[in-house]
């Protein structure tokens, strides 16, 4: 179990006011972690925060998206050896308290993905009305196409294993990637599993998602989920 | 509109949406950029079947005649699809450029890293 190599992904994309406290937490709550942070085309300060802190670091060229950011950087852990990645988003909303419960069935080879989930816990910042309308309209989506339960299926705070990191790896859509992540590894055979987790609202920067794109999220995911079942997994 | 008219309307839409979903399915067509393509697949399908909302858009806009208003949609779907994806293809150069430009700097790195392992000081 000691001999786990984890990685931990911090997507950035202009988070200078945040990311050198996420960057603090995680060292504090996973002390044998590598630090992977994946500068998404940010025009502040951010890449030079990550160097700063001596972290291992990845630049886009230019802006490419959440999930082609992600993706990097899994193909980071998979070609480097780790064993188990984790995304902790880089605006200050996961705590990195969490961070080895989120872990630990992994560890233990009893799922292959861990979602982090804000609804399974008390307390702490939860979402806007709005919000928590599209949630549910991804839970009951989730729900139609694994017949599983997911409480936050937009939590980016989540952790994977080799098996799931070899999946995504190759297919993680470039835009609102969570759902359909979801929905993809359950197809592939993988065991997924939520674990309460209180976030905060976001300490600085701005939302990804306003209200045009949250309807484009959920039709894209719908028209994206509906037709991939339709699709064989490579 | 006639009957025959009418019915190969409403073949081609759904022979349309099939191809789009198809494209889709194949990952030739990203959902991305499939969204404007359904609508206007939908579109077509629906004033093909409900001919009624065909009349009344187009007496509402003075085209003499229905059909008239149909290819006049037709004509600017495909305005808006074509001016689309001339936005995108000026982003894609933009971004093949960068990209060709960031391999030219890594080339000259890796080749001066090299020639400074092979010969050192």
């Amino acid at each position: 179990m000691g001999s786990m190599k984890v990685l931990v992904i911090i997507p950035v994309f202009n988070e200078e006011e945040t990311l050198r406290g996420v960057i603090l937490g995680i060292r504090v709550s996973l002390p044998d972690a590598d630090i992977l942070v994946v500068n998404d085309g940010s025009t502040d300060s951010t890449s030079n925060i990550a160097r700063k802190e001596g972290v291992l670091v990845l630049e886009h060229p230019y802006n490419m998206g959440i999930g082609a950011t992600m993706q990097t950087g899994f193909l980071y852990a998979l070609r480097n050896g780790y064993d188990i990645a984790i995304q902790v988003d880089g605006d200050g909303q996961h705590y990195p308290d969490f961070l080895p419960s989120l872990i630990k069935p992994l560890l233990e080879g009893h799922c292959d993905l861990m979602i982090g989930s804000r609804y399974l816990s008390d307390g702490g910042f939860k979402s806007t009305l709005l919000r928590k309308l599209g949630i549910k309209f991804f839970s009951s989506l989730i729900w139609i196409f694994t017949g599983k339960r997911v409480t936050d299926p937009t939590s980016g705070f989540r952790a994977m294993d080799r098996k799931t990191l070899e999946l995504f790896s190759v297919e993680y859509p470039p835009d609102y990637p969570e759902v359909e992540a979801i929905i993809s590894a359950h197809k592939k055979g993988l065991h997924f599993q939520e674990t309460p987790v209180a976030m905060r609202d976001r300490q600085g920067g701005a939302s990804s998602i306003g209200f045009l794109s949250a309807l484009y999220y959920m039709v894209k995911v719908t028209l994206s989920v509906s037709i991939g079942s339709f699709r064989r997994l490579k | 509109m006639g009957v025959r008219l009418n019915l190969f309307a409403i073949i081609g839409s759904i022979i349309l949406l099939l191809v789009i979903l198809e494209l889709i399915r194949r990952r030739y067509l990203q959902e991305r950029y499939s969204l404007i393509w359904i609508v206007t697949g939908t579109f077509f399908l629906l004033l093909s079947i409900r001919t009624d909302i065909l009349y009344r858009i187009s007496h509402f806009l003075g085209f003499y005649i229905p059909s008239n208003a149909l290819f006049f949609f037709g004509i600017l779907f495909l305005i808006l699809i074509v001016l689309g994806l001339s936005v995108i293809t000026s982003r894609l150069s933009v971004k093949n450029k960068i990209l060709a430009q960031e391999i030219v700097l890594l080339k000259k790195r890796v080749a001066d890293l090299e020639k400074s392992l092979r010969s050192p000081e």
